[in-house]
């Protein structure tokens, strides 16, 4: 193992190792053969060391298992954020790091030169001017440092902006970020914001807490900021099978919106394809390698084309109408006791959508969704297992396989058996 | 601009610690490398910090002749807001949840701060896709006075006098310690854990839907006493344990979806069939089992005998609703 290191250079690599860990656990070294056996045993110790007390070892005849395994609803910080705070440095930018601070915590603003000539009388260490004009352009560019003009010279001060400054004058905002850096898109930079005023979230559990997401952090900043300069991005899409070492299929693309689903944890870039030119979701954790590209000067009136379409989309899928056939309206007629199941009308009524609810007699209701996809609310529907009266429109596939899986079902716990199962 | 810069590492973060000591020793800095580093920090960080003789370590501490160290900078380092930090506070102000917790002149001060800032992203961005629509009243001012109590309480363990309606539409009124505060994205509210004090000096452990409390006010008890938080969490003592087929994608959905869980999970190559342990709370029965069914036939229940119980009377009732 010589050579290794706890810190990272690319997080690409290690964000799909997490994730194996974490979303699977059934997976042994063998399983990992999209990468070399060398780089599995690396990123195996990374997260023994990141995640010492989150991994689970378990002993199978195909041999040892990893898993993070954690109950996200019951922890104060989210423990793949460690992950973020492993990026591999030189020796010299950490030197930098601290000797540009305290050279220019005396206040005066300095030219580069000035820099350089300030931290060889503080420090007696000589660093090139290239090496410091970068740090400063990069420090600047980050925010820590503040660039104005003294004539023709950049002139570099320290931002006044203290972290620990922000809660002492406004103490409520601790409690605001402990929560939102749990809770809420990318929640590792609450997080960095925390650990530098030494604050840790005690308070806030977050219950439905799908904390792999923030493995796609760094991608999601990307596709928003393109989706707010209005242009199209390329990317590389794989399919679920990573293993197979193929490559991703390559996509220029337009993206609108994050589709987010916060019952089954998947997330999906909503985006538009100009050369089908059609709307298309695709899954955030199989995306890689995003890239903008030119400004998409049609952006305004296909954003709003999509927002219409989003009214008829049950959860993703904007049509798959080849794959299910011809389509109409999904009716799901529901028995619910009124008198004693007023909670179950009462689930209904909050999670249905795209759709209409309807008293059709005493204790039956039916649900009418005119959707896209109505194969995507069968996965919702069949939670309402022990009250469904019938299935009406959608597709005939749709409508037998709903019937066969019960039939299924009831074989499998039943005490009866049927045959007519197809 | 991203999070995942050196400058936000626990390598940098350490190094601040300790020369924000200005004049520390070598006990101290493993000590902080075990505070705060990762588990393997300690085999490569001390020797970066401590000086080495050689010029190996980064130059930032010097040895004196008692063998303290001391930083060899002028000021002690302060972390400065980046720029990336800032879009993210500006981002989180235009949440509704964020004046639960800052009242207007904290927004109007951190707007004020971070005037000249573009948020890191707007709601506009994200659409979820089927959170629950009855979410809590985050707009309305009870509610909001009644979350900066509870919060209040949680931080000074001030025992609450709470009124509420319970899930099963009783109204209850009682004394109560706050405890932690827990909010699900999927339902959209807040629910309050917290332990009853009853007559007998006595605690129960508790949940109350903050949605659901019609008043709540601050008694004058500070509660000091140990309280049993383990019991907060009912975890199941023994888990779930489900079968889930290949068909369908099925495993690879019911991983992403169960991944909140804590579980265990075993693999059969030669049929793709993996067995699945998943503890759970014991009040999140129900919700659980709907979740299990609903992935139909790909997925089996096979134990606890009591769990597949229900699952059986619920297939039993279908079966007959569908086939008479």
């Amino acid at each position: 193992m010589a050579g290794f290191s706890e810190l990272i250079k690319n997080f690409e690599k290690t964000r799909d190792y997490m994730r194996d860990f974490f979303i699977y656990g059934y997976k042994v070294r063998g399983d990992f053969n999209y990468r070399s056996v060398r780089t599995y045993d690396d990123e195996k110790r990374r997260a023994e060391s990141w995640l010492g007390e989150c991994l689970r070892y378990d002993d199978s005849v195909r041999g040892r298992q990893i898993s993070i395994s954690v109950d996200s609803g019951h922890i104060a910080e989210n423990p793949l954020y460690r992950a973020y705070y492993s990026k591999s440095f030189t020796d010299n930018d950490i030197r930098l790091h601290f000797f540009i601070l305290d050279v220019l915590a005396d206040n005066a603003p300095l030219t580069l030169k000035e820099t350089v000539q300030s931290i060889d009388e503080r420090f007696g260490v000589i660093f090139e001017e290239q090496t410091v004009r970068n740090k400063l352009k990069e420090y600047a560019a980050e925010g820590i440092l503040i660039c104005q003009k003294r004539g023709r010279a950049d002139c570099f001060s320290l931002s006044p902006d203290i972290c620990t400054e922000y809660f002492s004058e406004i103490p409520a905002l601790t409690d605001a970020v402990k929560f939102f850096s749990e809770c809420g898109p990318f929640g590792i930079i609450g997080n960095s914001i925390l650990k530098a005023a030494d604050i840790k979230n005690d308070i806030f559990l977050i219950k439905h807490n799908y904390i792999v997401h923030t493995l796609e952090d760094m991608m999601l900043a990307e596709l928003i900021t393109a989706a707010d300069e209005k242009r199209l991005v390329s990317f590389e899409s794989y399919s679920a099978k990573r293993s197979d070492n193929t490559a991703g299929r390559a996509f220029d693309a337009v993206p609108l919106c994050i589709f987010c689903s916060v019952q089954t944890g998947r997330r999906y870039l909503a985006a538009y394809i100009p050369e089908y030119r059609r709307f298309h979701s695709f899954r955030l954790d199989r995306i890689k390698n995003v890239k903008p590209k030119e400004a998409f000067p049609e952006y305004d009136s296909i954003y709003e084309k999509f927002l219409a379409n989003t009214k008829r989309c049950f959860g993703v899928s904007f049509g798959s109408r080849h794959e299910w056939g011809y389509t109409e309206p999904l009716k799901i007629t529901f028995y619910i006791d009124e008198k004693n199941e007023e909670y179950v009308l009462n689930r209904l009524l909050r999670e249905k959508r795209c759709g209409t609810l309807e008293k059709a007699a005493e204790n039956t209701y039916i649900l009418t969704l005119d959707v896209f996809d109505p194969n995507e609310a069968m996965h919702w529907a069949k939670s309402f297992i022990g009250r469904i009266l019938r299935i009406e429109g959608g597709s005939d596939e749709i409508r037998r396989r709903f019937y066969n899986d019960i039939k299924r079902m009831y074989n499998i716990y039943g005490d009866d058996k049927i045959d007519d199962i197809q | 601009m991203t999070i995942f810069n050196e400058i936000y590492g626990i390598y940098f973060l350490i190094a601040g610690k300790i020369l924000g000591r200005r004049v520390t020793d070598e006990g101290q800095i493993y000590s902080m490398i075990n505070k705060y580093g990762f588990r393997d920090s300690i085999l490569f960080l001390p020797q970066k910090l401590i000086p080495q003789g050689d010029g190996s370590d980064w130059g930032l501490l010097t040895k004196d002749g008692s063998g303290r160290l001391l930083s060899v900078l002028s000021h002690a380092p302060e972390s400065r807001m980046t720029n990336i930090q800032k879009r993210w506070l500006k981002a989180i102000l235009s949440d509704p949840k964020a004046r639960l917790f800052l009242d207007e002149s904290d927004i109007l001060r951190l707007e004020e701060k971070l005037k000249d800032i573009k948020p890191l992203f707007c709601k506009r961005h994200f659409c979820f896709t089927d959170r629950f629509s009855d979410g809590d009243p985050f707009d309305s001012d009870e509610y909001r006075r009644n979350f900066r109590t509870i919060l209040r309480a949680v931080h000074e363990k001030r025992v609450l006098d709470i009124d509420f309606v319970s899930g099963h539409g009783k109204r209850i009124r009682r004394p109560f310690v706050p405890v932690k505060i827990e909010y699900s994205p999927k339902n959209d509210k807040f629910r309050l854990y917290c332990f009853m004090l009853r007559k007998n000096g006595k605690a129960a452990c508790g949940l109350i839907n903050i949605g659901r409390i019609t008043a709540v006010n601050e008694t004058a008890m500070i509660w000091d006493k140990p309280l049993p938080v383990d019991e907060l969490y009912q975890k199941t003592a023994e888990p779930v344990t489900v079968k889930v087929t290949a068909e369908r994608n099925a495993v690879e959905r019911f991983m992403m979806e169960f991944a909140c869980y804590e579980k265990q999970t075993e693999r059969d190559l030669s049929t793709g069939v993996c067995t699945v342990k998943l503890w759970y709370d014991d009040r999140d029965e129900t919700e659980l089992l709907i979740r299990l069914l609903s992935f139909g036939p790909v997925l089996e229940i096979l134990g606890p005998e009591s769990f597949r119980k229900q699952a059986a009377e619920r297939i039993s009732k279908q079966f007959k609703l569908i086939n008479g």
